[in-house]
């Protein structure tokens, strides 16, 4: 198991690297020119010249790439080129707000998601499964930035239960934190827990049909301890890969939710480091939500392991 | 196989009534969207009139007003194109790029596999949204190139999802097979791996076509997909968000809009995955008990039902009166019946040999035995004894009881029938830990006498192995092991040996053998071959499309058999036959269930049928070995084996 964290760790590298590349050059290729959109229209060539060098981006593409790179390396993603501040610490203030949102839109895919579809697998084709299927192919189907916005509406415009943007300061305790992430949360894991619980039915009812249900129902077992021992772990695989494949949709997600409930997270802050061109924080904001996406990857892995013995033994 | 696939695939479609609603909507959406133009009401983008902002719904304006005083109506008309071709540009460039690239990683493996896949991992490392505005920033923004590069983000998932499939296609024997056959690659691809890998496909394509429409909204609502000309329903939501602490309104048509179209999606794709499907349903874990059925004077062909066969066990572990399983047929409301009022014995200590082809009904009759057929069918019988206890009808608890106690059982597939996430060991002490209430210490160390039992070397070591690790011989062992942990009176080994390697299936039956004499235990066994028997089956009982059709003892049975399907079966050993000629095989196939004909069942396939053969049911009676459900069992001299079998 250690040697198969290791291993990972270290293919994490090559990774963050391929990631780095990609998006750094990616993101060059707009042409746009962000030391005239910095300084307005009304600034002169000299101006505009003088804050290209200062920016560093009068340098050859591939130098400004080294530089970059280096840097990063050491957790340095560059300073902000609007704000003038650290990048790695604007995102570092901004990394609890959204690692808390997916978390909670996580637990709530997670725990609705996968009670729902082992449900509706053990009594398939009965009313308990249909309604569950109907639920959850509506659910999968709301686009998070509409149940956002009728959230925002109805709950927070309408209602006043809980408020529809971020406490000027930030949230203070626990209390607030938790009221503050709700609605947000609520919004991201509709269609999460939605796409669990599909395919986690789908997949303990393929297990359900397998010949080792069989023996060990044949054995005796009781419903019960079929399901939980022999069945559940073989049908968490592709749920697991699954999972994987949402923790980065919650991430992406929080781009639209963030916006509409004005939270000052890492999703509002690549939304607009892409409208303002700011190529630096965007490369940051990439890396971060790129680096958090990699080690959760890692923790899945390892459960792979775990959950296929064949698996342990290719390493 | 009557019917083709693809009909089969359609006519389930056409039952699935959610799917087909779905679809018909969809081709609404697609009507829709082409006729735009000449349906919608007023323009996708002018104001009629400047000062008529966020009105309410009203007979000139269907769904109100957006606040620039747009029709929402007009604009929801057109917002279906942009909606429609989004999708399908993603999902095009996703599965032109997925597909192959997956299939092709997934066969082949080695650096190939290493080098796609970690490009694969870069791109899906980041969220795809996040990708594909990686992507624009290159591209360029606008509806074409946004869904550009969210389809390239896509391609990723297929293409991991496919070489996923690719591989779990790879675990199943019948690839191994073909791969063993000689088949080259790329027909193995095509004909074994992609039909199996197909479903998967088509429920992450619908799934994907939704995302892709999502994402266009996404994009659009960030600004970054749709232009501010283009009425895209994102666009629409992005709009409405600027009003929407005056109204939410022009958020719900739309958003609806875009939630009912991606529904219809999902819903056709989850009936053509069904429709796909091997079982049209199923997986539930119903296992129907047995039902009660009166012991009848007479059985359901109208003929007098005689006390089978079992007359000749005196002290009966196992006795079985009028067993019938019926499953509904697909496609009609009728109820087949596979199994017809089976009567069955076994003896203490004695093997008991259930023979026939495939298709016969043997091994759905020793699943009903054991309370486990598999969900919609149904089971009836008048009684089931096993050593004193009446199984039908007990509550499945109870009966649970005895299929870990009293009876074990050995199936075909050895690796099928190993849980793969657990120890060999974990599933050897299974039953001894749940019904005997043993210790973890005890348990293991009674295993490890078990699989000692059951011929495997090094027990020791081996508990702690996987089934993986194992060789199907060694595998099935295990398996027998398993079935014997609670010292079970009755044994069922369901063709336990036609998996195998034919150099260890002599093996295996010699264990069977052993364990049943040095155990005195009970042994059903069943199987398609009467060449396995003549070593090991005391008594025969020869099955033929749902009947029973001859029993008698193992010596009678082989010397003279009683009914011309024995008589077919003996002559299709291998051993019975000269060198030089070939193997004799009864023409033709056992009939489905539902062409099975009131009168003998065998007709049709008889070299020695008459006229008198087809002119009614025929009863099981008794004949000059034993039991014969043959009219003309006294006049027909049928040859059996000619040496003495050994």
């Amino acid at each position: 198991m250690l040697r198969l964290l290791v291993g990972r760790l270290a293919a994490a590298v090559p990774l963050m690297f391929a990631v780095a590349t990609l998006v750094f050059f990616l993101a060059q290729a707009n042409s746009s020119d962000p030391a005239g959109s910095i300084l307005g229209l009304d600034a002169t060539e000299d101006a505009i010249d003088a804050k290209r060098a200062e920016l560093g981006i009068d340098q050859p593409l591939l130098s400004q790439y080294g530089d970059w790179l280096v840097d990063a390396v050491q957790g340095d993603l560059g300073t902000n080129w609007f704000t003038g501040e650290e990048i790695t610490t604007e995102l570092f203030d901004r990394i609890p707000v959204t690692l808390g949102l997916a978390f909670g839109g996580l637990l709530l895919a997670v725990v609705i998601g996968c009670s729902l579809g082992v449900l509706a697998a053990l009594k398939a084709g009965r009313w308990q499964d249909r309604v569950i299927t109907v639920i959850a192919s509506l659910g999968i189907a709301m686009p998070s930035f509409w149940i956002a916005l009728l959230l925002a509406y109805y709950f927070a415009i309408e209602l006043r239960w809980l408020p529809a943007v971020w406490p000027p300061g930030g949230p203070d305790g626990i209390g607030e934190w938790v009221e503050a992430l709700v609605l947000p949360s609520v919004a991201l894991g509709v269609a999460a827990s939605a796409a669990i619980a599909r395919q986690t039915r789908s997949a303990m009812i393929g297990v359900l049909q397998r010949d080792y249900v069989r023996t060990a129902l044949a054995k005796g077992l009781p419903v019960r301890r079929v399901v939980g021992r022999h069945a559940i772990r073989n049908a968490a695989i592709p749920v697991v890969t699954l999972i994987g494949f949402q923790v980065a949709a919650l991430l992406g997600g929080s781009l639209f939710v963030e916006l509409i409930f004005n939270i000052p997270g890492l999703g509002s802050y690549g939304v607009d480091a892409i409208f303002r061109g700011n190529v630096p924080a965007l490369l940051g904001f990439v890396m971060v939500i790129a680096f958090v996406v990699v080690l959760v990857n890692i923790a899945l892995d390892l459960s792979y392991a775990w959950l296929n013995p064949k698996v342990r033994v290719r390493g | 196989m009557s019917m083709s696939t693809r009909q089969r695939v359609q006519a389930r479609l056409t039952r699935n009534k959610v799917a087909m609603v779905g679809g018909v909507y969809l081709l609404v959406v697609v009507i829709v969207a082409l006729l735009a133009p000449l349906l919608a009401p007023h323009d996708e983008n002018l104001a009629t009139r400047f000062q008529d902002i966020l009105f309410s719904p009203s007979s000139e304006y269907w769904l109100g007003t957006d606040h620039v005083g747009r029709d929402i109506a007009s604009r929801l008309m057109f917002g279906a194109r942009y909606a429609l071709f989004a999708g399908a540009e993603a999902v095009v460039v996703a599965l032109a790029i997925g597909v192959p690239l997956g299939l092709l990683i997934g066969y082949f493996r080695g650096w190939v596999d290493a080098v796609v896949m970690r490009i694969v991992e870069t791109v899906v490392a980041v969220p795809a949204i996040v990708m594909a505005m990686a992507i624009i920033a290159g591209l360029g923004v606008g509806l074409t190139k946004a869904m550009l590069a969210v389809g390239i983000v896509y391609s990723m998932v297929i293409t991991r999802l496919t070489r996923a499939e690719v591989f779990a296609a790879r675990e199943e024997l019948y690839v191994d097979g073909a791969i063993a056959a000689g088949a080259s690659s790329i027909r193995v691809m095509f004909r074994h791996v992609l039909p199996n890998v197909a479903p998967a496909l088509i429920v992450q394509t619908t799934l994907l076509f939704a995302q892709a429409i999502l994402a266009e909204a996404g994009l659009s609502f960030l600004g970054i997909g749709a232009g501010s000309d283009q009425a895209s329903w994102g666009r629409m939501l992005r709009d409405a968000q600027l009003s929407i602490d005056r109204t939410i309104w022009p958020a719900i048509p739309p958003g609806l809009a875009v939630f009912s179209t991606v529904v219809a999606f999902n819903v056709f794709g989850d009936g053509l995955r069904d429709a796909f499907a091997r079982e049209a349903r199923g997986g539930r874990i119903g296992v129907g008990d047995v039902q009660r059925r009166e012991a009848r004077p007479i059985d359901n062909e109208g003929v007098p039902v005689q006390d089978a066969g079992g007359s000749s066990a005196s002290d009966p572990v196992l006795t079985v009166r009028g067993l019938s399983v019926a499953f509904p047929r697909l496609g009609t409301d009728d109820d087949v019946e596979v199994v017809s009022g089976i009567d069955l014995d076994v003896g203490r200590g004695e093997v008991v040999a259930l023979v026939g082809e495939s298709g016969s009904g043997k091994s759905i009759t020793a699943l009903s035995i054991l309370g486990l057929v598999p969900d919609p069918g149904q089971a009836s019988a008048s009684s089931i004894m096993l050593d004193g206890s009446e199984l039908v009808e007990m509550p499945f608890e109870q009966l649970s009881r005895i299929r870990g106690t009293d009876i074990g059982v050995i199936f075909q597939e050895p690796f099928a029938a190993l849980n793969p996430a657990h120890t060999v060991g974990r599933q050897v002490a299974e039953p001894l830990r749940y019904h005997l209430g043993m210790s973890r210490a005890a348990a293991r160390a009674r295993t490890i006498e078990l699989l000692a039992e059951v011929g495997i070397p090094d027990p020791e070591s081996r508990i702690d192995a996987y089934p993986h690790e194992f060789s199907g011989g060694m595998a099935q062992r295990v398996v027998a092991a398993m079935a014997l942990a609670c010292g079970p009176k009755l044994l069922i080994a369901d063709e336990p040996t036609t998996a195998l390697d034919v150099t260890v299936q002599g093996q295996l039956l010699d264990l069977i053998g052993d364990l049943a004499r040095r155990r005195s235990m009970s042994v059903l066994l069943i199987t398609h071959d009467l060449g396995v028997v003549a070593d090991l089956a005391d008594r025969v009982a020869v099955m033929y499309a749902g009947q029973v059709v001859e029993t008698g003892c193992l010596e009678d049975v082989f010397a003279s058999p009683q009914h011309p399907y024995t008589e077919g079966l003996i002559r299709a050993i291998p051993r019975n036959v000269s060198r030089s000629g070939d193997l004799p095989t009864i023409p033709g196939l056992v009939p489905s269930p539902w062409e099975w004909p009131d009168h003998c069942h065998f007709a049709d396939r008889c070299e020695h049928v008459t006229q008198e053969c087809r002119s009614g049911a025929v009863a099981l009676t008794p004949s000059a070995t034993g039991m014969s459900r043959c009219v003309r069992a006294e006049e027909l001299a049928l040859k059996g084996v000619r040496e003495e079998a050994s």
